[in-house]
């Protein structure tokens, strides 16, 4: 049976593309594979479901425990933010995640920088959400107003006065979502995945390195030029480091 | 029985032979020295020997400036020689033996001995010694012969018993010589001297460090002690007597009395050549009012320390070193849910007992290990410090089932063997059951502290550390995209203004549909008069009236679009008027006017040919004609 289920997994691997069930197969043997304590199978079979496009919130959240059983705490961060950022929120991410931020090696001392008010307000509220409600503001506005013109003259004052509510929330909506659309242009946040990364004070081999971070740390990729990238850590400290050496979420 | 002679006849035969001998006949002055090579730091010993000197004999003994006397002694041994026949011989034979010790090095002379007797004196032969600085090692000749003769070997005890307090030390450590017992020059009467069992050890490995008092005069107290320091060691006391108690010992044939004041062990922290410094001590010396008080400094001491060898478990502390075993105790193996059980790790041995580290308890999640509280019980044997060390574990089961207390084991290097050892328990199954048993039953004592935790505790907790499981149903997904960068939001954005201006321009055509300008409205009027005309042209065969008021109208429908007025209730020649009035020219107005009479005439007399009906066609489509040019 298990030799049947062997190759079985060993072809879904090597296969291309998936069928909802076949992916749905691959989960449960990758599964499978973590409760054996085979975290390499496990491993390789979340990664093959997400390069197949089988995505989602959970398969990160495997995935991130698992590397958090191998003891690798840059991807279990990752894998765990990446989750986060799908929609895979829950009490069991946020403990796994908690876990693997203990066991980082770097202790970042010092208060972060204050933040503008934009990025305060676009980390506060939900892109998804903004958009919605923005589009919801403006075509409802313009609805009534189609709506006005369509009705006799006398019964249709409110449709106008509805119309103008809407359109005029939709403005504070549209300036938020414009925010949210600029910060998620500029603002790249990675993990250090690299054992030690070391971050230098010009994006150079030979320039005096400022400061050393480890696997599992939160960085923000400000910009990046050649084989670097500027990284900024949460207290605001910067340096330039290897691109190879984060990983974006 | 039969007597066979007289005793008291025989002895007083035997007197008159001693009285009539000659009292210097043969006497015999020499003195040697047990060496003639030695140090300045060595004590060497010369032998003034009299052979039957005379009653009044005086011996004087060299007092030489070059060497220093410690101590003299005397004894005198006599000899009867019984030959065939003769009278037996008496000889008496005194010894002085002088300690001596160079005060400087060279070449030496102890100059001779004086016999004086009976108005005579007698010389011995002066003793020439090669004298070189620090310490000289005996030659070997001398030093496997029979040491010189002791002049207290005679004596009875406490000098006849057991002379040296390091005999059992010896046999602990047989590196450890006699002559490490130096008498320091100036203060031979009373000094203090520190030694150590061993002068090279490991990192780890004890060392005796011992503080004496030597001394030759009356002690009456010791006021104060300060002991070395004691960088690089981790020290234990081992002996403090709090009473001064001698002992005998006889040091380069000088006898002492010593007195323990400190023994402490000593274990090396760090590898090196590692320095004890010289102690001190304030000694009162005499009895009652006669004696005071004197000040001595004993000597400083070296040990090489040796590190542990390669090949040892990383990480081990340097006090890991000695003869170790580890055990575990469990007070039950099987216990009731909200139950503590105590668990002993015990490790005993000889080494450093108070700062060996025991092995921490690892327990699994399903026990909760509070710290241990740890209690030590050093028991110094042979002035080794050897005990146990005990760390004991309060542990609450936090859930029922079977748990199983790891092994443990405690790496240590042996410095007997030279070689790392194992000191390892067994596993040990806990089985814990559901039960009611509180914590006030618990079989065990425990602490007021931990009591207090334990009766807090909830049972079978199921705590919340650990890694969260892995999600079993899977929801995918392809990489989701914001809102604003999906496919639709731009043109749904955008729809109200497309949809605005769709409707503007529709409007505006319609706008200009529904307003047209004069000379299409003209045109399209003219168009109406002809296509009426075309109507009347299908009432040809009809009747005259319809046909010919058909043919009216669209002429004068005509009229009214091209003159923008109203012409229906005019006359011919208001009409005329008009048309000249807009500046249509005479022709067409007599055609008009042609029209106009002749549908009248048709009209009110019927029966007209149609031939004329035709005709009149004819012209009302000429008069239509030609007007935009």
């Amino acid at each position: 049976m298990s030799a049947i289920t062997a190759i079985l997994v060993a072809t879904l691997l090597g296969q291309a593309y998936y069928s909802p069930e076949e992916a749905q197969l691959l989960f449960q043997q990758a599964n499978e594979s973590f409760l054996k304590q085979d975290y390499a199978s496990a491993r390789d079979g979340y990664e093959k479901l997400l390069s197949r496009g089988f995505g989602g919130p959970d398969i990160h959240y495997n995935l991130g425990t698992t590397y958090l059983s191998e003891g690798d705490l840059g991807r279990a961060v990752l894998a765990f933010e990446r989750s986060r950022r799908a929609g895979g929120e829950g009490p069991d991410l946020e403990a796994n995640l908690s876990m693997a931020r203990a066991r980082q090696l770097d202790k970042v001392v010092g208060a972060a920088p204050e933040e503008s008010f934009h990025e305060r307000v676009v980390t506060a509220t939900s892109g998804n959400l903004v958009a919605w409600l923005f589009l919801g503001t403006w075509l409802g506005g313009f609805a009534f107003l189609f709506l006005f013109r369509v009705l006799r003259p006398g019964s249709r004052i409110w449709a106008v006065v509805v119309a103008g509510l809407l359109l005029t929330a939709s403005l504070p909506s549209g300036a938020l979502l414009a925010a949210h659309v600029w910060v998620h242009e500029t603002r790249h946040d990675a993990v250090v995945i690299a054992p030690t990364l070391r971050a230098r004070e010009f994006p150079k081999e030979e320039a005096k390195v400022s400061f050393e971070v480890h696997p599992g740390l939160k960085v923000r990729v400000m910009e990046e030029t050649g084989r670097y990238v500027r990284i900024r850590l949460p207290n605001g400290l910067e340096g330039w480091a290897e691109r190879e050496g984060v990983a974006e979420i | 029985m039969r007597r066979t002679g007289s005793g008291h006849a025989a002895l007083a035969a035997l007197a008159l032979v001693l009285v009539a001998m000659p009292a210097w006949a043969s006497i015999e002055f020499y003195q040697t020295a047990d060496r003639t090579e030695v140090g300045t730091e060595d004590i060497f010993q010369l032998t003034v020997v009299v052979v039957d000197p005379p009653d009044t004999a005086q011996v004087q003994f060299p007092a030489p400036q070059d060497f220093e006397v410690l101590s003299s002694s005397q004894s005198t041994q006599r000899s009867i020689e019984m030959s065939g026949g003769g009278p037996p011989v008496i000889q008496t034979v005194r010894k002085h033996v002088l300690m001596m010790r160079a005060n400087r090095p060279g070449t030496l002379t102890i100059p001779p001995a004086v016999l004086t007797a009976g108005g005579r004196t007698w010389r011995t032969e002066p003793v020439k010694m090669t004298v070189r600085r620090g310490h000289v090692e005996p030659p070997r000749s001398q030093a496997g012969r029979q040491p010189p003769p002791d002049p207290f070997r005679n004596f009875p005890a406490p000098f006849g018993g057991r002379q040296d307090p390091f005999a059992d030390e010896e046999e602990e450590a047989p590196d450890r010589r006699q002559d490490d017992v130096r008498i320091p020059r100036g203060d031979s009467d009373l000094f203090l001297r520190a030694t150590v069992d061993k002068k090279q050890v490991y990192v780890g490995e004890q060392v005796t460090l011992s503080l004496y008092i030597y001394s030759r005069v009356d002690l009456s107290s010791v006021d104060a002690v300060t002991m070395p320091k004691l960088e690089g060691f981790w020290s234990e006391d081992v002996e403090s007597p709090t009473q001064l108690s001698g002992e005998q010992r006889i040091v380069n044939g000088i006898p002492y009395r010593t007195y323990l004041l400190r023994r402490r062990a000593l274990f090396p922290v760090k590898s090196g050549t590692l320095s004890v410094t010289a102690a001190e001590a304030d000694i009162t010396t005499g009895f009652l009012f006669a004696g005071h008080r004197v000040h001595r400094v004993s000597n400083a001491l070296d040990v090489e320390v040796k590190p542990l060898p390669p090949g040892g478990p990383r990480g081990m502390p340097s006090a890991h070193v000695g003869e170790w075993a580890l055990s575990l105790e469990v007070s039950q193996t099987q216990v009731e849910l909200g139950q503590p059980v105590t668990v002993k790790v015990v490790l005993e041995g000889a080494g450093n007992v108070k700062n060996v580290t025991p092995p921490r308890l690892e327990a699994p999640a399903a026990l909760k290990v509070y710290d241990p509280t740890t209690s030590d019980k050093v028991v110094p044997n042979k002035w080794r410090i050897q005990g146990s060390r005990v760390q004991e574990y309060l542990v609450m089961p936090q859930r029922t089932g079977t748990v199983t207390l790891p092994a443990l084991e405690f790496p240590y290097f042996d410095p007997k063997t030279g070689r790392y050892e194992v000191a390892r328990t067994e596993p040990v199954e806990l089985t814990v059951e559901p039960g009611a048993g509180g914590v006030a039953s618990a079989p065990v004592p425990a602490s007021p502290t931990h009591v207090a935790d334990a009766a807090s505790e909830q049972k079978n907790v199921l705590t919340a550390n650990g890694l969260r499981p892995l999600r079993y149903q899977a929801r995918f997904e392809e990489p989701a995209a914001a809102v604003w960068q999906r496919p639709f939001f731009v043109p749904a954005l955008l729809s109200p203004l497309g949809l605005m201006l769709a409707l503007g321009v529709v409007g505006l055509v319609r706008g200009r549909i529904s307003n047209p300008d004069e000379t299409s409205r003209n045109r399209q009027r003219a168009k109406a008069a002809r296509k009426r005309l075309a109507e009347a042209e299908k009432l040809r065969e009809g009747s005259s009236s319809a046909f010919y008021g058909e043919v009216e109208k669209a002429v004068l429908n005509f009229l009214e679009a091209r003159l923008h007025a109203p012409v229906g209730g005019l006359t011919h020649a208001a009409l005329d008027a008009k048309l000249a009035e807009a500046g249509v020219d005479a022709n067409r107005r007599m055609r008009v006017r042609f029209v106009l009479e002749s549908c009248d005439a048709g009209r009110f007399a019927p029966g007209a040919e149609a031939a004329a009906r035709e005709s009149i066609l004819d012209d009302a489509a000429a008069v239509m004609e030609g007007w935009d040019k």
